[in-house]
Parts: structure tokens; C-alpha cells; sequence
């Protein structure tokens, strides 16, 4: 049984590396984060206008969606803030993971402007992290990720448990092993019921 | 050597055990959030301040903090000529406060999710601007955890290759991970 587990637990963890590597870097990222209402979107990176003609008889939230299907924008993970700026036209950004896209509607010359603010490649990877098979961007190479990032939580899921069990297969007798998961545990129940 | 890379391997797997687990545990909660039938606690109450407490949003909460022990992380400030609106916020646990000026009224609707939620919540805590000095806590926690899977993550590398009868099959997998995970990342950053 001891020598399976650590064989299932080797191979667990050399096939997901990349994903413990890509959490262990967001994880690092994310002091980095600012605090809620603190984020400032990053510099215009690109800059492109589409024609687009407006039907005419849609509200602005209905044409926003129109704008959005037609932009057919790489990653698009939903328009949000769609409102009317200080010249009145219609505006709002789409989410992807690569950056948002502030996107703004001239309707007297029937063109979208596409304004691209490419995130930081540690934004990208943050984002990249929460990735599963249900949620994220719907593009092959994003889905075929989503799976290898959630069978990478089960593995990591098992890789603690089959830790826990192989040290008290072959070690258990250890003090300073003992000492450190109980003062974790207990550590974690003071902070548990201090925030709750 | 050896033993040292083991002893140092099982030292990080410990002391983050928790940290893993709520990690683990609460990523499978967001993927499978829709089978979960989760339930939040919530309620509502009323209180009366006078204005002199209201004078400013952040007074008010820190009254509010004081007389209803609403700890917490002030966010959502929203003021206008006759109301005061904003939440306090602690992992598994939001205050949603709305006071008027007219009646001297501060109505509180406290919103209480279970634990799974909880652990979700948690896991997306990041920063040390909070004003809970535990949940800081947690952040901090959280953060060399991050650095405790990267050093596993080194460490385990190193225990795998000195078993020289493991290296090809997990020599083939460690690829496989890599190419794989690295062409999806690399392909959806260029698209």
C-alpha cells in the first residue's frame, strides 16, 4: 500500500508541476493586488476601430451585446459597465484574459473603436489559475487547460492527504513533526474562529 | 543530502497542511459550486445613532464597530445628501449598512455563509490592508504557502530524481506536464 501511494504521489505531482508552479506564482502575485476599488486598469497596448452599423431599435444594453458578438474578441469573457461616456456614446469593456478591451461606439460614423490594455503576463496567469473545465475562456488551448487545472487540484488534493499518510506510515515517532502540524492545526483554529 | 531534501519536503508539506487543504478544498467548491446546495444565514436589524456618530462614513462604522461589534474591513462607501451606505466584510461574514439621516436609523442586514464558502473566501484573501489583524493574518499565511508550494514543488523534483529506477516514467510525465500545460498557457496568452 505505502510503496503504491508513493508512487501514485511521485507521478501526481511531477504530471501537475506546472500547475503547482502557476499557483505558487499567483499565490506570490496577489500581495501585489490592490485593495477593493484600488485597480487601475493597465496603459492602452493597441488600438483599432471596426464598422458597425447600429439596427436602430435597440436599447443600450441590447446593442452593447450586439457590439460585443460582432467584435468577436479573442478570450471574451463578458461586456460589463456598459454606460454612456461624457460624448454620449455608448461604452463598456470586455473581460479576457489577456486584458480587457474598452470598446466605444461612434454612431454618427457607424464605427467601434477597440482599445486592447494587455495585462502584465503575472495577471494572465492569475487569471489563468482559476481556470476549470466549466469557467474560463472558450477557446481550445484555455478549455484544454481548465481540465489540466482541475485534475490538478484533485492531485493536489490527494498529494496532502497521501503526505499526511506516508510520514505516518514511516515516521510517525518524529517530535519536531508532531509539534509542527499540531501548532499549524492549532494556528489555523485560533485564526478560524478570530475571523469568524 | 537526501535526507535532508526529505525531512525539508515533509517540513513544508506540515506546516501548510491547512493552508493546502483549504486551498484544495475550496477550489473543488468553486468548480462544483453549482451541485453544492449551500446555504447563507442572513437577518436584519435596526439600530439608532446620533447624527453626531454619522458625521463622516468611516465614523459611523467605527460606532457601529464599537456599540454592534461589527468587525471588519470597511469597503463600498457610498454617501449621499440624506444616506450613508456600506459594507463591512470579513471572511464568511458581510454587514450591509444603510443609515438614514432623517430617522437616525442604521439598518444592519448581516449576511453569514457556511463553511465551505467560507474556505473560498479565504482563499481569495490576499493583502494586509485589512483592519482584522487575523485576517491579515491569514494573507500573510496564504502568501508563504505560496512560496512553501513552490519550494515542495523544488524539493519533490530533486526526490524524485535521485530514484534512478523512477526516472523514466516520471521523467515522461514531468514532459508531458510541461508540454501541456505550457502549450495551452503560451496558446491562449497569443490569441
Amino acid at each position: 500500500m505505502y510503496d503504491w501511494m508513493k508512487k501514485i504521489h511521485m507521478y501526481a505531482g511531477l504530471l501537475t508541476f506546472t500547475a503547482l508552479v502557476v499557483w505558487g506564482l499567483t499565490g506570490i502575485h496577489a500581495v501585489t493586488l490592490p485593495p477593493p476599488g484600488g485597480y487601475a486598469p493597465p496603459e492602452i497596448s493597441s488600438e483599432r476601430e471596426m464598422p458597425f452599423v447600429s439596427p436602430g431599435d435597440l436599447d443600450d444594453k441590447a446593442l452593447a451585446r450586439r457590439i460585443y458578438e460582432a467584435a468577436e474578441i479573442p478570450l471574451a469573457g463578458g461586456h460589463y459597465n456598459i454606460h454612456r461616456n461624457d460624448d454620449l456614446n455608448l461604452a463598456f469593456f470586455v473581460f479576457t484574459a489577456n486584458g480587457r478591451r474598452d470598446l466605444t461606439y461612434f454612431e454618427e460614423r457607424d464605427a467601434v473603436r477597440i482599445e486592447h490594455r494587455r495585462n502584465s503576463l503575472a495577471s494572465f496567469l492569475s487569471t489563468m489559475h482559476s481556470s476549470h473545465t466549466r469557467r474560463g475562456p472558450r477557446a481550445l488551448p484555455a478549455r484544454m487547460w481548465g481540465f489540466y487545472n482541475e485534475l490538478s487540484t484533485w492531485a493536489f488534493l490527494f498529494m496532502t492527504l497521501s503526505g499526511i499518510y506516508m510520514w505516518l506510515v514511516t515516521r510517525p515517532g518524529m517530535r519536531w513533526a508532531q509539534a509542527s502540524l499540531a501548532a499549524v492545526v492549532g494556528l489555523s483554529i485560533m485564526l478560524w474562529i478570530l475571523s469568524r | 543530502m537526501f535526507q535532508l531534501m526529505r525531512n525539508v519536503h515533509l517540513a513544508l508539506g506540515l506546516v501548510f497542511t491547512t493552508m493546502a487543504m483549504i486551498f484544495a478544498l475550496s477550489s473543488l467548491v468553486i468548480i462544483y459550486r453549482p451541485w453544492l446546495n449551500q446555504s447563507v444565514e442572513e437577518s436584519e436589524r435596526t439600530v439608532r445613532l446620533e447624527s453626531d456618530a454619522a458625521s463622516t462614513p468611516r465614523a459611523l462604522a467605527l460606532a457601529l464597530m464599537r456599540s454592534e461589534n461589527l468587525a471588519g474591513t470597511l469597503t463600498q462607501v457610498e454617501q449621499e445628501p440624506a444616506t450613508i451606505r456600506f459594507r463591512i466584510y470579513r471572511p464568511g461574514t458581510e454587514f450591509r449598512i444603510e443609515y438614514a439621516r432623517s430617522t437616525q436609523e442604521a439598518t444592519i442586514k448581516t449576511k453569514r455563509w457556511g463553511v465551505l464558502e467560507t474556505l473560498v473566501q479565504l482563499h481569495v484573501n490576499h493583502g494586509f490592508w485589512h483592519e482584522l489583524i487575523s485576517v491579515n493574518a491569514w494573507s500573510a499565511f496564504s502568501l508563504l504557502s505560496s512560496i512553501g508550494l513552490l519550494l515542495l514543488g523544488a524539493t519533490g523534483i530533486y526526490l524524485w530524481f535521485v530514484h534512478h529506477e523512477e526516472r523514466l516514467i516520471g521523467g515522461s510525465l514531468l514532459a508531458v506536464g510541461l508540454i501541456y500545460g505550457l502549450t495551452t498557457l503560451v496558446l491562449t496568452r497569443l490569441a
